[in-house]
């Protein structure tokens, strides 16, 4: 089997296992053209789209990208027409559409596609995928509409990653340095941008796409960390993410519930750049895992719907393993023999003080509870998204128990526990040369199941230092008032996709 | 009867002091404690108050953050008291340039809300209860360096002070035994005034998250909590909602009342009316 086909394979397995999302039933009315969509799901971290850390809600609707995450998971060209991948796996060609122009009027390129994968690999050094793009060797434009990228090494992911790094004019403002007012060819504008608070789009009325968008412009909501729930039934929010526990509350209100394909993974994880001497030993982390059940947590975030589970991959699918999961020896609570390997460590918990770093979400304060019980102190700082990231980044801490949303490639959880990844405080800055070699290895595998025992191989390694702690799966849920139509929420958090998106979604009166 | 219900202020004062210093021995549950399958329960025999979204004993919690709400607010305003008598001292005293500087930065903190002026020292110091602490009482600081400064001109002009000048008494030794004493009244009343506003402040801090760690129990905290389950366990939202707002009345009731007996001017005042 040529490593093409296993490329194509790697792209459905990765997504495997998804749920379609429930869909109000369409009424069969003609779309309606105009109107503004007020929408609350994730941040905005930064305007460059090539240097974000990850949280991805709201930018695609001003930038898109070379192929495209579908709503069953599968990856399809978008700003590409078709691909083409060489039998070795190591040159991907793309056959870029015609018609498809920049938000100033400037009809896009392969040159314009080179030039962002160039400043993705070559000068952007903390982006989401700057590691990945390392792989490029060259970068070639054989037609104004074709563009050839040739990799030092086969790479899987690359398809389902390219979905993710955003075409931006090279004319936007900044380029050089940190794009400040980025020019793409989504359906809609970058228009103003308050951080942590606002960003309103306009639409873009030559989007290539005909007859789209139908929306006159979107605004989102930024503030974050907010019960959304009463905004959607007054009618304040259009679209909104919402906590598990309102949804019955919602669905009362005639409020559509869906929920995105992949799920989030909710972990804890500890301090391993600069671990505190008390966090050294293996016995004090086993004791802190030993604290925390599994089932109480993730049942208090996502009811009778969430999943526990020791691993990165949702129970179920291709990337999980059922044999790993029954070795779990963190499966449930043991306070007893958490205690006793405290006392074998010579700890008194007492005489400790953890610092805890955490977003402003309410499961962690269910962790801090539970490992409160052991007796430590502990001293907790729960930020917003850009005060924790400064926060984590500074490594003065010991545990953080955190969630990683949906993702568009397995490798993209891995990615991050890379020595080089992006985002990797969230994992405690692991610096493991040997887990990077395995991480490498289950990129290059020369077959889906190979891989799947690789990337496995790399996480029992995880395991076995408890650089982190598994704790469970739960999807997450997006409240649809009732007059909003063309709506569907997707595989990840992407809110323009191949097949649809805020482009396509109307309202009525 | 009558002279009982209007001493009310008091009455609650005294009570949320009692509850606050003997909080740790009452036989109240963990106000930690989570009990998840347990969430947002009604008033029972177990818990009295109910349970809040954590499962966490309501009136454990309510006790525990007496406790604590009026700990921050009375340190936060021992630190206004102090910073603000000290430095307005001080700029009486030394005059000049001194006395310039001082007040110019008690006129700049008094341009702010105290409220966005302790979110904005927040940001500086980082959440917890020490930084909240510190926060409010350099907020509330002005309000002790005017009172300060009006009493050392008034006092400065009175013929006994004069007097002390003459035979040769220090200036800092005529602060001390003559000003500062004679101030006594009138700082008492501005605290029971900057008290309620302090554990207000610390309240609304807390509820923006911006306070002390989300777990810990001040009111601002459990109304925060509670507020986002107003509809399934209202009584959660009801009883802080409530101390808070009884606690605050009364101070402010009590503040009033002591203006009137000890300040000399608020005598004057209350012989006019």
């Amino acid at each position: 089997m040529h490593r093409r086909t296993l490329i194509q394979l790697f792209a459905a397995a990765s997504c495997a296992g998804l749920f379609p999302p429930l869909l109000r039933a369409e009424t069969g009315a003609a779309p309606k053209v105009g109107g503004t969509l007020k929408i609350a799901l994730m941040g905005l971290d930064t305007s460059d789209p090539h240097r974000h850390s990850g949280s991805i809600s709201v930018q695609q609707v001003y930038v898109e990208t070379l192929t495209s995450v579908a709503n069953d998971g599968t990856v399809k060209p978008f700003l590409a027409e078709r691909f083409e991948v060489s039998d070795d796996g190591k040159v991907f060609t793309f056959y870029l559409r015609d018609n498809v122009q920049f938000h100033n009027g400037r009809t896009m390129t392969a040159q314009d596609i080179k030039a962002n994968l160039e400043r993705v690999r070559d000068k952007v050094s903390a982006g989401w995928l700057s590691t990945s793009m390392k792989l490029v060797d060259t970068i070639s434009v054989t037609s104004p509409l074709t563009i050839r990228i040739e990799l030092k090494e086969s790479f899987a992911p690359l398809l389902n990653l390219l979905s993710e790094l955003w075409i931006v004019a090279p004319e936007s403002e900044g380029w050089d340095e940190t794009i400040r007012h980025p020019i793409g060819t989504g359906p809609f504008t970058f228009g103003t941008w308050q951080a942590n608070q606002r960003f309103y789009a306009p639409a873009f009325k030559q989007y290539w796409q005909a007859g789209l968008p139908y929306l006159d412009a979107v605004d989102f909501d930024l503030r974050g960390d907010r019960d959304n729930s009463l905004s959607l039934r007054s009618g304040d929010l259009h679209v909104a993410y919402v906590n598990n526990e309102r949804l019955p509350s919602l669905r009362s209100d005639n409020v559509e519930v869906q929920f995105l394909g992949d799920t989030s993974w909710y972990f804890m994880s500890f301090n391993n750049r600069k671990p505190r001497s008390l966090l050294q030993d293996v016995r004090v982390r086993q004791a802190i895992a030993l604290s925390i059940d599994k089932s109480a947590y993730m049942s208090f975030i996502g009811g009778q719907e969430a999943l526990i589970s020791n691993q990165l991959t949702r129970p179920q699918t291709f990337y999980w393993d059922q044999a790993l999961e029954q070795r779990d020896t963190f499966a449930r609570p043991n306070l007893a023999q958490a205690r006793a390997l405290l006392q074998s460590a010579g700890v008194d918990p007492a005489q400790h003080t953890l610092k805890v770093v955490s977003w402003q979400a309410d499961y962690a304060q269910v962790a801090v509870q539970m490992v409160r019980e052991l007796g430590f102190k502990i001293e907790h700082q729960a930020l917003d998204d850009i005060g924790a990231q400064r926060a984590l980044a500074q490594y003065d801490w010991d545990l953080a128990p955190f969630h990683s949303g949906p993702r568009a490639d397995v490798y993209l959880r891995y990615a991050r526990l890379q020595s080089q990844g992006p985002s990797p405080m969230l994992w405690g800055g692991i610096q493991d040369a040997e887990l990077d070699r395995l991480i490498a290895q289950a990129v290059d595998a020369p077959s889906a199941s190979v891989a799947r025992e690789r990337y496995l191989g790399a996480w029992q390694h995880v395991m076995d230092r408890l650089y982190t702690l598994g704790i469970g799966h739960s999807a997450d849920a997006i409240g649809v008032a009732a007059n909003v139509h063309g709506y569907q929420t997707g595989f990840t958090w992407s809110q323009n996709r191949v097949d649809s998106g805020l482009a396509r979604t109307w309202l009525s009166a | 009867m009558s002279r009982v219900i209007k001493q009310w202020p008091w009455l609650i004062l005294g009570l949320a002091v009692v509850i606050a210093l003997l909080a740790p021995l009452l036989p109240t549950q963990d106000p930690y404690y989570q009990s998840l399958l347990a969430r947002n329960l009604a008033p029972s025999a177990q818990h009295w108050l109910g349970t809040d979204s954590f499962g966490r004993d309501v009136l454990a919690r309510l006790v525990a953050g007496t406790r604590l709400t009026l700990l921050v607010a009375v340190a936060a305003t021992c630190i206004a008291f102090v910073g603000g008598v000290g430095l307005g001292l001080l700029g009486c005293l030394a005059g000049g340039v001194t006395r310039t500087v001082i007040y110019t930065g008690f006129d700049m903190i008094l341009t702010m809300p105290a409220i966005l002026l302790s979110l904005a020292l927040m940001v500086a110091l980082g959440v917890g209860t020490g930084s909240v602490i510190l926060a409010v009482g350099i907020a509330f600081m002005p309000l002790f360096a005017y009172v300060t400064r009006a009493i050392h001109e008034r006092e400065s002009a009175a013929g006994y002070v004069t007097a002390a000048r003459v035979i040769g008494v220090s200036p800092l030794t005529i602060a001390w035994r003559h000003v500062l004493p004679n101030a006594i009244g009138t700082l008492l009343t501005q605290i029971a005034i900057v008290m309620p506003r302090a554990i207000t402040t610390e309240s609304v801090l807390s509820f923006f998250g911006m306070g002390v760690a989300p777990d810990v129990p001040t009111w601002g905290r459990i109304i925060a909590t509670a507020a986002g389950f107003a509809e399934q366990a209202p009584l959660s939202l009801l009883f802080p909602v409530l101390a808070l707002a009884l606690t605050t009345l009364s101070l402010s009731l009590v503040g009033t009342r002591l203006r009137d007996t000890l300040d000399p001017l608020g005598k004057q005042l209350a012989a006019g009316a």
